[in-house]
C-alpha cells in the first residue's frame, strides 16, 4: 500500500507537468496566417486569412449535416452548425494557432498556421 | 445474476444517467470540448470499489450508451466509450493498491485517462494528430474534476460503511 503522501506527490507532479506543457503550447503561438479546413483528415480548403479584405461566409455540406464558416481578415469562426452540441459555434472566432476549432459530430477541424511557426511551434 | 444485484445495478445506472443528463444541461464553462465536471464518474468509482469491476463496467457501458441515445449525440458515444473504457481499465489496476482513504486517487486517474481515451478517439476519427495539443489542458481539468468526484465517492463510501449500508457483493 502506498501512502497518502505518495499519491499527493504523484498527482501534484502530473498536474505541474500538464500545466507547464499547457502553457508552453499556448505561449507564443499567435499571429495568424493560413486557415486549413479539414474534413475526415482531408484538407478541403485553405484560406490565407491576412489576404481577406472583405468578410465572407460559406457553407460546407456533408451527408450528415452542414457548417457555416465565416471569415474576416485575420480570423475565422463557425457561425452556424446543425450539430446538437454547438461546441464549435460557441468557441467563436479564432485568430491564432493555439486551439483549433473542432466540430466532432461532423469530423470537421479548422486549424490555423502562423507563417512563422513550424514544427517547433508545437514543441514550444 | 439475482434480483437484488440486478436491481442494484439498474438503480446505479439510473443514478449515473440522471447525473449525466443534468450535467449535460449546464453550459460548458470554457469553449474546449471535453472539459466538464464528469459527475457520473462518482458512480463508476463507487461501483468499482464497493461492488466489483464487472458491475462497474456494466453500469459504465449502459450509462454511456443510454446517455448518448438520450442526448441525441451519437458521435459522443465513441468519445465517451473510448474514454470510459480506458478509465475503467486504470481503475481496475488501482483497485488493488488503493485504501479506502485513497479513493480520490482513483477519481483523478480515472478522469485523466478518460481524457486521454477521448483525445485518441478524436484523433483517430478526425485524423488530426494536432488535437494532441488539447491534452495538457484536458489533463489539468481532469485532475481537478477527478479529485472532486473521487472525493465525493470516497465520502459516500465512508458514510455508507458507517451506517452499514454499503451492501457489498450481492451474490
Amino acid at each position: 500500500m502506498k501512502t497518502q503522501k505518495f499519491w499527493l506527490f504523484l498527482v501534484g507532479a502530473v498536474l505541474l507537468v500538464s500545466t507547464v506543457a499547457g502553457m508552453l503550447v499556448f505561449r507564443g503561438r499567435t499571429g495568424a496566417a493560413t486557415a486549413f479546413i479539414y474534413r475526415d483528415g482531408e484538407c478541403i480548403r485553405t484560406i490565407a486569412l491576412d489576404d481577406v479584405n472583405k468578410p465572407f461566409s460559406f457553407t460546407v455540406e456533408w451527408e450528415d449535416g452542414c457548417n457555416v464558416i465565416e471569415v474576416e481578415r485575420g480570423r475565422i469562426r463557425v457561425a452556424e452548425a446543425d450539430c446538437p452540441d454547438q461546441v464549435c459555434v460557441r468557441q467563436g472566432w479564432i485568430s491564432n494557432s493555439v486551439v483549433p476549432i473542432a466540430c466532432l459530430p461532423h469530423r470537421l477541424v479548422i486549424w490555423l498556421e502562423s507563417a512563422d511557426s513550424g514544427v517547433d511551434g508545437v514543441a514550444g | 445474476m439475482n434480483a437484488k444485484k440486478l436491481t442494484r445495478l439498474a438503480l446505479l445506472t439510473t443514478i449515473a444517467l440522471i447525473i449525466f443528463m443534468v450535467e449535460a444541461q449546464i453550459p460548458p464553462p470554457v469553449p474546449i470540448p471535453g472539459i466538464k465536471l464528469g459527475l457520473a464518474n462518482i458512480v463508476t468509482v463507487y461501483a468499482m470499489f464497493a461492488l466489483s469491476p464487472g458491475d462497474a463496467l456494466a453500469v459504465l457501458v449502459c450509462r454511456v450508451f443510454l446517455g448518448s441515445v438520450f442526448s441525441g449525440q451519437l458521435m459522443t458515444l465513441f468519445y465517451s466509450m473510448g474514454g470510459g473504457l480506458l478509465c475503467w481499465l486504470v481503475m481496475l489496476l488501482l483497485r488493488r493498491i488503493l485504501t479506502k482513504k485513497q479513493l480520490w486517487v482513483a477519481g483523478v486517474f480515472g478522469a485523466m485517462f478518460h481524457n486521454v481515451g477521448q483525445i485518441f478517439v478524436a484523433i483517430a476519427l478526425t485524423r488530426t494528430p494536432g488535437l494532441i495539443t488539447y491534452l495538457p489542458v484536458l489533463l489539468v481539468s481532469g485532475i481537478l474534476t477527478g479529485a472532486f468526484t473521487g472525493l465525493c465517492a470516497q465520502f459516500l463510501l465512508a458514510q455508507l460503511d458507517k451506517t452499514g449500508q454499503n451492501g457489498g457483493p450481492a451474490d
